[in-house]
Parts: structure tokens; C-alpha cells; sequence
């Protein structure tokens, strides 16, 4: 049996923030959003990260599957990628005017990425999904964007809907939302408003939270493509969340279309705070024209890193290790599932998999299944796509296999008493 | 930049507020002793909502409609009925003259009474069974104005349109329960227990319900502290609290 963790100065800690944060964690992160369910079963508070474990502020060492919700793809705290990032702290890093590694860093990224041939850098992944929805309109001259339900794009106030907080009708009221995968849907709104359609935005797949994640219809992304040429709006991949896992080429190469413009961020610098678009030749003026910037975003440290990290992912031939332990990870996972008569779905592509017990309808059993993974060392999440690692080996698997499996025991105990 | 409307408010007053007469019966001995003569009143609102309060032996309902109440009371637009719940405009009845007494005196006594408790004074909520009363009463109201504004309001419906089908319960502590179901993005309040529930929401404390229903905390951050515990659909959950933050709006 596993020992069953404590959480004791995470929640010290906790009191202690939520009398001066806002919520005590916000975003994704914090127990509201991350779906802490229940919010005891989870630690708040890290206290060092190593490959793919962290420690959280009691000392308990999680195998970690959401790797900081992406970032951490190749190991936390990799000597490859430290090693660039230092020598580059020791140069120069936020400085008046840009490092040349800028520019080696985007050389790299129109070598890597198949529709790249310019790189705009900022932050995070809404800075660039913002980007490229504010050159869509610049370059189209038009208003209308077309989303696929389920989507996440950021949090700026055109991607949020119009009941979250803050949020004007007027940010959203040219946003046209259609389902995944509906071939009818799109080419209706192309026939009816095709002319006020400045893009189509999607993620790769739907890889939304709460529902099982879909991969794109055979021919979608073609009829898409075909649909954008037709009707002069722009394509844009929002590949922050599934960017290199794929593909180093990218996530449309990887499902075999071109995108217009790209968004990269998570897995781009291995935990180094750095985001791109990239795009076609015919958006470059564009983009030039389009007033964007932002204190930290030509960063010196983050841009060595992010070519450190690309050019292992390449060594390692990352998109491939990352499906061979997603579906090492899911074999064992749904056998220790049917062990015990639970039905475990597992979904999306095998470098990002989202779990759900389908026994139950409501996920409160599925809820109850990940904090019992979660309180013996398993760091999964409710309702959010899971992040493989490069770190990630066989013994973890095998670890995290053994732990699921008691925690499937534990709630069929729970349920059958 | 409140972005709320007449219309969805008319339907708030009629079936949250006004609907809320029935609980008040049963919660508070003194509107329970005006409730005691046999007689119902019907409010009629063009292009709004339409709906009957049946007094009698110290209860009260609300039923959906205005057919054959003993008093009827016909307002010429929504904007007018808020009128009267806000105090602004005189209600003047079409039907039931000979009964006007009650609604002259026991009815308004009842609305005075309620309006204390939704709209508490501070000295009054240092008493803890006023304070008990007034939230649970205010937890009724907000449940059933998220019920109309998930059906009414363009931004609820918005929220509504996200909600999974299903029972949600919604309680604080053991002091209360009621639910809400979803069923093709239209919503309704109950107030008995529905069997399955596919989603709960459970306020620790009538004090901490008290602090989110007057704005004072926040549900998110008490999902942290564990004074909010949910589980199940969380999508339902999510949303049904962006509609409260919708209720809020309307009952300022």
C-alpha cells in the first residue's frame, strides 16, 4: 500500500495567500478552475521539480502528468536547456535593445516549423492567438471569427464568452461559434457570411476540457483549408497546447494541411518564458504593421533556451518517444481499470491523453478515482488533458500503473460497501 | 454596462421575489398569521409573466398563470409590475374590489416583511434566527431568479445553453437544500428532492452563504478553502454560478 499523503503547510501556505491573492491561487492552476474535487486531496504549493517529478511544500514527490499544464517537455529542470539559459543569463538577457540570438532562434523555428517562414515572439499563448487574430482582421479588412465549441484561445476578452465577468457583448458579438467536426456547419456560415470572415481559429483536435477529446474527422481540416482559400479568411492553428508534442513541424503538418499562422508556446522553451507566431510570407507586412510588444518579450534567456530545447526535441525524435510512453501509459491504465470493472476512456492523441471513467455519467466517480491517484503520488487531473515528458520512463509508468490501480480499489471498496 | 432588461427582471420579481412568499410562510410566524384568509391574487403582465398567490390557513402558493384568481391585478408592461415590486407604481386591480382589504393591508404587510428579510439591516442580521431565516430565504430567491434569468435573460441563456441536462443541488450545510434542473438548456428550481443528482455545490456555513449572496466573498475562492465544496458536472456548476453572478445584477 502506498502512503497516503498530507497536505499541512500547503494549506498554511494557502491561508496565508488567500488574504493577499486573489483567490489565494488564481487560474488554472488554483484548486476553482483545476477542479481540486475534493480540494483536500490535492497539494497546492511546489518546493523543487526534477524530470518528471515535483515535490510540493510537505516534501511529497508527485509523478507529475500535467507538467506545469505543458511547458515541461523534455524534464523539468533540463541540463541541456539550463546550460544554454545560463550561458545566455551570463551575456545578457532583458536588455534596451534585442540579443542576436533573436534572430537564431527564429532562423531556427522557420527551419523547424513547415509553414513558417517569420516568427514573432512574445509570451505566453494568448499574446500570440491575439496576434493572430488582430492580423487576420488586419490583413482581411473583416470582423467575423469562427471558433469550434470547446475551444480555449486565452483569456483575453475575445476569446472568453459573453457570461464570464468583464466581458462586453460588444467583444464577442463577432465571434461565430460551430461544432467540432461538422462539415455542414462550417460551409454554411462560409456560404451565408463567407465575405465577413476574417479566420477560422482551432486547436489541432478538440482537446477541451470535461468531455472526451476528439481527433479531426478524416477530411476536416482539408475542407476547412479548402473553405478558408475559397473565401480569403485566414487559417489559424492555435498550437500552444498540443505545439511539438505531434510534430516539430507543427500540429497541421502533423494532420497533413498548411496553416495560415501558428501559435506555439508551451512546449517551446521547455519551461523558459517564451511564445511565436509563425506564418506564411503573404502575413509578414501585416504582422509588421500591427502595434504589439511588451516589456519581457525579447528576452535574451528564454530564446536560448527555446533553441536549446528544440534542437533536443529533434535529437530525441520527441513526438515519437512521447506516443510510445502515452500509449504505454494508456495500455496499463485501462487494464488496472478493467481489473476492478471501470470503463477508463482515454482520448485525444497519446502525447496529450484525457482520462474519464465512463461508468458514471455525472464524473463524480471518475473525480473520486483522481484524488485517490493524486493522494498516493500520481499528479492527474479531473477534466483537463494530461502532458507526457521525455523524462518520463518505464519504471514511472510502471509506478503510476501500481497507483492507479490501488486507487481503483479504493473507490470500488468505497462503493461496494 | 448592467445590460440586464425589463422583461427578465418582470419574471425575477414574479417568480423569485414574489415567489418567495410561500417559503417566507413557513420560515416566519408573523407572515404565516396574514396568510390565514382564504384568497388568491393573480398578476397579469403584458408580454411578461403571469402567475397566481394562493393564501389560506397560514400558507401560501405561487402557481403559473392568472385564469380565475379572486383578485387580479393587469399591468400594461413589465417595466410597470417592477414598478410595483419597487414601490414606484400603484397597483390597480380589475377584478375582486370586495377583497381589496387584504390585499391593502395583509398583503403589503407580508411584502414589508419580506422585503426585511431579503433587504436586511445589519442590527437586524445580529439576531442568528433572522440571519438564519434571511438567508435561507434569500437562498430560494436566488435559485429561482437563476431559473428565470437561465430562461429569460440574453446572457443567462447564454450561461443556460452550456449546462448539461441534469438535477444540481445546491445546499448549505444541512440547514438547507434546493436543486436545480436543466433539461434541453431551460431551467427550473425545486425545492423537493429530485432523486439523482448529476452535480452538488455545498455552501460550509449560512455565514459564508450569507457573504456570497451579498457579494461579500467569492464562490472561487472558497473552493479553495473548501467552504464551497463541489463535485460532479462541474460544467453545470460552473455556469449555474455564472448566472447568480447574473441574479446579483437584477436584484441590486
Amino acid at each position: 500500500m502506498k502512503e497516503v499523503y498530507s497536505f499541512t503547510k500547503s494549506r498554511e501556505l494557502f491561508s496565508r495567500a488567500e488574504k493577499i491573492i486573489p483567490s489565494g491561487i488564481y487560474g488554472h492552476q488554483g484548486p476553482a478552475e483545476g477542479c481540486y474535487i475534493p480540494v483536500d486531496a490535492f497539494p497546492f504549493y511546489s518546493e523543487r521539480a526534477q524530470g518528471s517529478y515535483f515535490w510540493d511544500a510537505d516534501g511529497n514527490r508527485f509523478i507529475d502528468y500535467m507538467c506545469g499544464y505543458g511547458p515541461n517537455v523534455l524534464g523539468y529542470n533540463d541540463p541541456d536547456v539550463n546550460a544554454a539559459a545560463d550561458a545566455q543569463r551570463e551575456k545578457c538577457d532583458c536588455v534596451t535593445i534585442p540579443s542576436t540570438v533573436m534572430v537564431d532562434f527564429a532562423d531556427l523555428l522557420v527551419d523547424t516549423v513547415a509553414c513558417a517562414d517569420w516568427a514573432f515572439f512574445a509570451k505566453n499563448g494568448n499574446d500570440v492567438t491575439s496576434l493572430a487574430v488582430l492580423t487576420a482582421r488586419a490583413h482581411t479588412h473583416r470582423k467575423k471569427i469562427v471558433f469550434f465549441k470547446g475551444f480555449y484561445h486565452g483569456v483575453s476578452p475575445w476569446t472568453q464568452k459573453i457570461d464570464y465577468p468583464g466581458i462586453l457583448p460588444e467583444e464577442v458579438a463577432n465571434n461565430i461559434y460551430l461544432p467540432w467536426n461538422d462539415f455542414q456547419a462550417i460551409e454554411d456560415v462560409f456560404r451565408t457570411q463567407g465575405d465577413e470572415i476574417a479566420a477560422v481559429i482551432g486547436q489541432p483536435y478538440m482537446h477541451g476540457n470535461f468531455f472526451d477529446n476528439t481527433l479531426p474527422a478524416e477530411g476536416f481540416w482539408k475542407h476547412v483549408r479548402d473553405l478558408c482559400h475559397k473565401h480569403g479568411s485566414l487559417l489559424i492553428i492555435d498550437d500552444v497546447r498540443a505545439g511539438f508534442r505531434l510534430d516539430l513541424a507543427g500540429s497541421d503538418h502533423f494532420y497533413g494541411f498548411k496553416a495560415d499562422l501558428i501559435c506555439f508556446c508551451k512546449a517551446l522553451a521547455n519551461g523558459y518564458n517564451v511564445s511565436a507566431l509563425c506564418g506564411g510570407e503573404q502575413f509578414k507586412s501585416t504582422v509588421s504593421g500591427i502595434s504589439f510588444t511588451g516589456s519581457y518579450w525579447m528576452s535574451a534567456v528564454p530564446f536560448a533556451a527555446g533553441i536549446a530545447c528544440i534542437e533536443k526535441m529533434k535529437r530525441k525524435n520527441l513526438p515519437e518517444l512521447l506516443r510510445s510512453r502515452g500509449e504505454l501509459l494508456a495500455s496499463g491504465l485501462r487494464a488496472a481499470a478493467e481489473k476492478f470493472g471501470y470503463d477508463l476512456r482515454i482520448t485525444g492523441e497519446p502525447a496529450l491523453p484525457y482520462f474519464r471513467i465512463a461508468n458514471d455519467p455525472t464524473l463524480a466517480l471518475h473525480q473520486e478515482w483522481v484524488a485517490e491517484c493524486v493522494r498516493r503520488g500520481v499528479f492527474i487531473t479531473n477534466h483537463h488533458n494530461h502532458f507526457m515528458n521525455a523524462s518520463l520512463t518505464e519504471a514511472d509508468i510502471a509506478e503510476t500503473v501500481e497507483i492507479a490501480t490501488e486507487a481503483f480499489s479504493v473507490i470500488k471498496d468505497r462503493h461496494t460497501k | 454596462m448592467k445590460n440586464t432588461d425589463e422583461r427578465a427582471l418582470a419574471f425575477v420579481n414574479m417568480f423569485a421575489v414574489l415567489g418567495s412568499i410561500p417559503r417566507l410562510c413557513e420560515l416566519d410566524e408573523n407572515a404565516a398569521a396574514l396568510a390565514d384568509k382564504d384568497i388568491s391574487i393573480g398578476f397579469s403582465v403584458k408580454d411578461g409573466p403571469r402567475a397566481t398567490l394562493t393564501f389560506g390557513g397560514g400558507k401560501c402558493t405561487l402557481t403559473q398563470g392568472c385564469d380565475s384568481p379572486d383578485i387580479k391585478i393587469p399591468f400594461g408592461s413589465p417595466k410597470k409590475f417592477n414598478g410595483m415590486v419597487d414601490g414606484t407604481v400603484t397597483p390597480i386591480p380589475c377584478r375582486g374590489f370586495l377583497k381589496l382589504g387584504f390585499l391593502l393591508k395583509n398583503f403589503i404587510k407580508i411584502t414589508d416583511i419580506l422585503e426585511k428579510y431579503l433587504r436586511p439591516k445589519p442590527a437586524d442580521m445580529a439576531d442568528p434566527e433572522f440571519f438564519r431565516k434571511s438567508t435561507l430565504l434569500t437562498l430560494n430567491v436566488l435559485v429561482s431568479a437563476a431559473a428565470q434569468l437561465g430562461n429569460e435573460d440574453e446572457v443567462g441563456r447564454a450561461s443556460a445553453g452550456y449546462i448539461p441536462d441534469g438535477n444540481v443541488r445546491i445546499a448549505i450545510g444541512s440547514d438547507a437544500t434546493v436543486w436545480l434542473n436543466a433539461k434541453n438548456s431551460r431551467l427550473t428550481a425545486l425545492f423537493s428532492d429530485p432523486g439523482d443528482i448529476t452535480a452538488s455545490m455545498t455552501f460550509a456555513s449560512l455565514e459564508l452563504a450569507s457573504d456570497i449572496f451579498a457579494g461579500k466573498a467569492n464562490s472561487v475562492a472558497a473552493v479553495g478553502t473548501g467552504g464551497v465544496r463541489i463535485y460532479g458536472m462541474i460544467p453545470q456548476v460552473d455556469n449555474i454560478n455564472r448566472i447568480f453572478d447574473r441574479v446579483s445584477l437584477y436584484l441590486q
